[in-house]
């Protein structure tokens, strides 16, 4: 509100207009009054005013409709009602429909001020709540930017200095020792692959990804996300199991990212899973969607926490101790999958496991080398390990 | 064989210039190395480099994009070939919006990701080095 702040009154009575109109006179607000509720709601739209009185009886358009029209055009805009002395109860009503407050006719000048300087007050606590609530979220993106970030340089230092070692070490390293450097130079790799995708996650207009958009199969991603999430699952003894239905559709989309977000599911399920449980990652066909689902017969979610789980928000609580997760990874695969014009949904029982389930369009145009069993580069069984 | 190549890299991380130095020295090249920009190109400009490393990400923002300027518009050094090593490409694509992926910072130059791995590396390095002996030897 740098301006005038703006007081729109929507009255049939003539008398009421002019006598609201007569008293804010003076005062430092900009008024302008509608005589019915059609009239009234094309100067919200077009003005977005800060603060709307409302008769609530009036012909035509009745004052909940018009409530009604200007919480859906924009919730921050403080409405009041205008009722007659009989009529409180249609006024408590309508401030259970989101009204601020009542004015009860008939009222007095000063009652009619102080009620216009509460609303306005009203409203400028929405705005400021607005305005910190988009200030939190973009913290919330630009702290996890800044993270990739500040990880992204140090390992790309570590991970090159390995490679001088390794070279360094070429002719007197043991076979053993060459391979340990091999496992830790191929970590450090996933681990750069991951931070990479977090940035193109955030940094990304999602409009942008879809113009890069390719066909992608399924099978092959499934393959690609099970033998990044391998090296942390045989840690914990866990199998990773791939069942890939026949015969599935491909999707039109990002394979990088699509191969990140199943990765994100198969760290959670692995994370939340108990020594030497499976882990297993089923695709299908089902009503018209290509589903993927990764499943976990472990911790579990509590019910009250599973909304936030999806958000990406919060990591359950009942994550074993020695497991912290990030909350972020849930966040960045609904992203990703939302930009395929997918969704993403949980099942879950306590200590029982849990089920994640990502479902894509199909592609409009069938894919090349759409057997299940011959993925290009990574042929992957149709139910076992790959771990 | 040919006298040993002089080679200098301008970054300001030491733990990955450190990273790239041995791998280049390993190969038989003598390595200098500075860690900003100003300097960097100071030392361009007196010493005789066969070849420049440079990662145009220092500092904040792209510092290094600054020298390769500097270095593209200075007729002395226009001709030194220029190996660019950067962070992600998609940082490229941020700073040029539209443009191709590699931009051609100065006239002769080579991109590569950190980190880069000792085969790429050093193909690279040896393929701007003799592309540039054999311009020397166009002039004569």
């Amino acid at each position: 509100m740098d301006s005038l702040p703006r007081i729109l009154i929507i009255d049939d009575e003539e008398v009421v207009r002019d006598s609201c109109t007569q008293i804010l006179t003076g005062m430092p607000v900009d008024l302008t009054t509608a005589p019915n509720g059609e009239s009234g709601l094309r100067m919200v739209r077009e003005q977005i005013p800060d603060l709307v009185f409302v008769d609530l009886k009036m012909p035509g358009l009745s004052g909940f409709e018009v409530i009604n029209a200007i919480r859906a055009f924009d919730p921050a805009i403080v409405t009041v009602v205008i009722t007659g002395f009989s009529t409180v109860d249609s006024a408590v009503e309508a401030m259970q429909n989101g009204a601020y407050d009542f004015l009860p006719k008939p009222f007095t000048p000063d009652e009619f001020r102080v009620i216009t300087q509460r609303g306005l007050e009203k409203r400028r606590l929405l705005l400021e709540t607005a305005a910190l609530r988009r200030e939190r979220d973009m913290l919330q993106q630009h702290f996890a930017a800044i993270v990739s970030h500040e990880l992204k340089a140090p390992l790309g230092s570590v991970q090159q200095n390995l490679y001088a070692l390794a070279q360094d070490l070429q002719t007197v390293a043991s076979p053993e020792q060459k391979a340990r450097l091999e496992r830790m130079v191929a970590s450090i790799d996933s681990l750069l692959k991951m931070i990479h995708g977090w940035l193109r996650a955030y940094s990304t207009d999602f409009g942008q990804l879809r113009e890069s958009f390719t066909t992608v199969s399924i099978p092959a991603v499934i393959a690609q996300a099970a033998e990044t999430a391998r090296p942390h699952a045989q840690r914990k003894a866990v199998e990773i199991q791939t069942l890939v239905e026949g015969g599935l559709p491909a999707v039109r989309g990002d394979e990088t990212t699509l191969v990140e977000a199943v990765v994100n599911l198969l760290g959670n399920a692995v994370k939340f899973s108990r020594l030497g449980e499976p882990v297993r990652v089923e695709a299908a066909y089902r009503e018209g969607a290509v589903t993927i689902s990764v499943i976990d017969t472990g911790v579990g979610i509590p019910p009250e926490e599973l909304p936030s789980v999806i958000r990406g928000l919060a990591t359950s609580k009942a994550g074993l101790e020695a497991e912290r997760g990030s909350g972020l990874g849930l966040g960045i695969t609904r992203r990703i999958i939302e930009a395929h014009q997918g969704t993403i949904s949980v099942k879950s029982d306590l200590g029982k496991g849990s089920t994640f389930t990502l479902r894509l369009p199909p592609a409009d145009t069938p894919a090349d080398g759409q057997a299940s069993t011959d993925a290009p580069g990574a042929p992957i069984p149709q139910e076992g390990g790959l771990a | 064989m040919s006298p040993q190549k002089k080679l200098l890299m301008i970054d300001d991380d030491p733990d990955f210039v450190e990273g790239v130095k041995s791998i280049l020295v390993g190969a038989g090249y003598s390595v200098d190395a500075i860690y900003n920009p100003k300097d960097g190109l100071k030392a361009l400009q007196t010493g005789k480099y066969d070849l420049l490393l440079l990662d145009i990400m220092m500092g904040r923002g792209a510092e290094g994009v600054m020298v390769a300027r500097k270095i593209r518009n200075d007729p002395k050094l226009r001709e030194t070939p220029v190996l660019i090593i950067t962070g992600i490409r998609e940082q490229i694509a941020f700073l040029f919006p539209g443009g191709p992926v590699h931009p051609h910072f100065v006239a002769v130059d080579e991109l590569v990701e950190k980190p880069v791995e000792p085969k790429l590396l050093l193909e690279r390095v040896s393929a701007l080095l003799q592309a540039a002996e054999a311009r020397r030897a166009d002039v004569k």
